[in-house]
């Protein structure tokens, strides 16, 4: 079966020389719901920029569902949804506009727009603040906009760059829901997250990189005989618990 | 009813969708700025008009059998529209750059010659805006004069697209604000000023002379007042030349530009 997503040897160096992201090879299988851990700095976003068209890639290649996302990058970007970690919207601009936008810019028609967009400012508890500029809402409102903008065309690859960071309790587990409801679907996710709790719970799959390189990658069964932290930390080159409490 | 899904599924063509929302959105954006974007050159407009056409074109004999304040309109309908549609690129880039959402339109389907002619259809919308106020404003001081309205409309559209193509180019070199206003303050005020906005060639000394000569906005201000009241001091073809060869230079350069990402992605 082709795959959700497929990087082969990516490498991407900024203009400044440094180097974000070294030989990095994965795959992700359709429908699977895939964890992308690391420390910040690690290259996770980059990688994710590089996928989606935010970042030029120095070599290796990126492939959606089998589409070259350099050399047919306008077929491979219809099948991503990306919600990324900072806000990227006209602050002025309000939910409803941001959302129906993204769905005018994928081509939808104003009927898929109108339609996708009032279900998924329902869904997303925006009705009462749809008609306010984006800058006066508050983090976590922010958080469900950039969220419903990702899926106003129905991606069936959706990356979320930290989707809860930010966000109070209550949201992110209503969040945690709508997700593995997704999944259930058939939708394929790729989730990045520095809430371990959140990886454990909702991935299949982990990959863990730093300094630009994938230093574990398996299934999450694989990260769990000593805890996912331990495993985290020592694949990182952090000192996981024990070892910190058996040198002290 | 089309699904989401089905719309993946269809071959790409031209993305009319994704291009119309991008006018849309920056047609909202100036919509949210109407001072900024059209009432300040309406009265900008407004004052050169009186000043030197109402007030001081009453002492100024008849230039080529028109009042002074037939030939003046043309040179600063010419400067207002050059300055809308710089300001409308640059702005709209700087700001998508600025705040981050020109990656919206990084992620979609939507392709470089899409994103662009999206921002200069704005660019466009928002000049004739910008002139047909003038117009009007003209109309009140009594000078209702189009002669040719084909000839109007080209140098109104070229000459918003080249200007739209540099303030797309200069949106995505600036690092700050200071820098968008470099084209402006050492290029596009000084050149217009020496363009024949007041003044006929023979006006002029003649060792100043290639002032005009030498300067593009003298050919656009020239083409223009053809069009308005069938009065020109230069060879018109040199202008049509040179406005349609600007065109094509700056759209491969900006398309360039979108292709190789400068000042777009990482």
């Amino acid at each position: 079966m082709t795959p959700a997503l497929k990087i082969s040897h990516l490498r991407k160096v900024y203009r400044s020389g440094t180097v974000a992201v070294e030989d990095l090879s994965m795959s992700i299988a359709e429908g699977d719901f895939f964890g992308f851990l690391g420390p910040n700095g690690a290259g996770k976003s980059t990688t994710i920029h590089c996928v989606t068209g935010i970042a030029t890639i120095t070599s290796g290649t990126v492939e959606i569902f089998g589409i070259d996302a350099v050399k047919n990058y306008r077929e491979a970007r219809r099948l991503i949804g990306l919600s990324p970690q900072e806000f990227n919207v006209d602050q002025f601009a309000t939910p409803r506009q941001i959302v129906d936008w993204m769905g005018g810019y994928f081509g939808m028609s104003a009927a898929q727009r109108k339609s996708r967009t009032d279900m998924l400012i329902e869904r997303f508890d925006l009705v009462e603040h749809q008609k306010k500029a984006f800058r006066e809402l508050s983090g976590g409102l922010k958080r469900r906009v950039i969220l419903a903008r990702a899926l106003v065309h129905d991606p069936k690859l959706l990356i979320l760059d930290e989707p809860t960071a930010g966000v109070d309790v209550e949201l992110r587990r209503d969040l945690w829901r709508y997700l593995q409801e997704l999944n259930g679907d058939g939708k394929t996710i790729l989730l990045t997250s520095h809430y371990l709790e959140e990886v454990e719970r909702l991935c299949r799959t982990i990959t863990i990189v730093a300094k630009g390189r994938i230093v574990r990658s398996g299934p999450k069964a694989d990260f769990m005989s000593g805890g996912l932290e331990n495993a985290y930390l020592s694949a990182t080159g952090a000192e996981p618990d024990h070892i910190a409490g058996a040198a002290a | 009813m089309t699904t989401a899904q089905d719309v993946q599924l269809k071959p790409m063509g031209v993305n009319w969708i994704g291009l119309g929302t991008i006018v849309r959105r920056e047609v909202s954006r100036i919509m949210r700025v109407p001072i900024q974007a059209f009432i300040a050159p309406w009265i900008s407009a407004l004052l050169f008009i009186f000043i030197f056409g109402f007030v001081l074109g009453g002492r100024i004999k008849e230039i080529g059998g028109h009042r002074y304040l037939e030939f003046v309109l043309p040179g600063i309908l010419m400067m207002n529209i050059i300055n809308a549609a710089f300001l409308q690129s640059t702005s709209a880039i700087y700001f998508q750059r600025f705040l981050r959402f020109i990656e919206e339109t990084l992620v979609a389907p939507l392709s470089y010659v899409e994103m662009i002619v999206g921002m200069l259809v704005c660019v466009v919308i928002r000049s004739v805006i910008t002139a047909l106020g003038i117009l009007v404003i003209g109309a009140c001081f009594g000078v209702i004069a189009v002669d040719n309205i084909f000839e109007f409309l080209f140098w109104v559209v070229a000459v918003s697209i080249i200007f739209g193509e540099l303030g797309i180019i200069i949106g995505l070199w600036a690092k700050n604000f200071e820098q968008l206003n470099i084209l402006n303050v050492f290029f596009i005020v000084p050149l217009s000023m020496v363009g024949g906005v007041f003044s006929t060639i023979d006006m002029m000394p003649p060792y100043l002379r290639f002032l005009y000569y030498g300067n593009p906005f003298f050919y656009w201000i020239n083409g223009l007042r053809h069009a308005m009241i069938g009065f020109h001091e230069g060879p018109p073809l040199v202008g049509i030349a040179m406005t349609v060869g600007l065109v094509v230079l700056l759209s491969a350069a900006t398309l360039r530009l979108y292709a190789t990402g400068y000042g777009l992605r990482e």
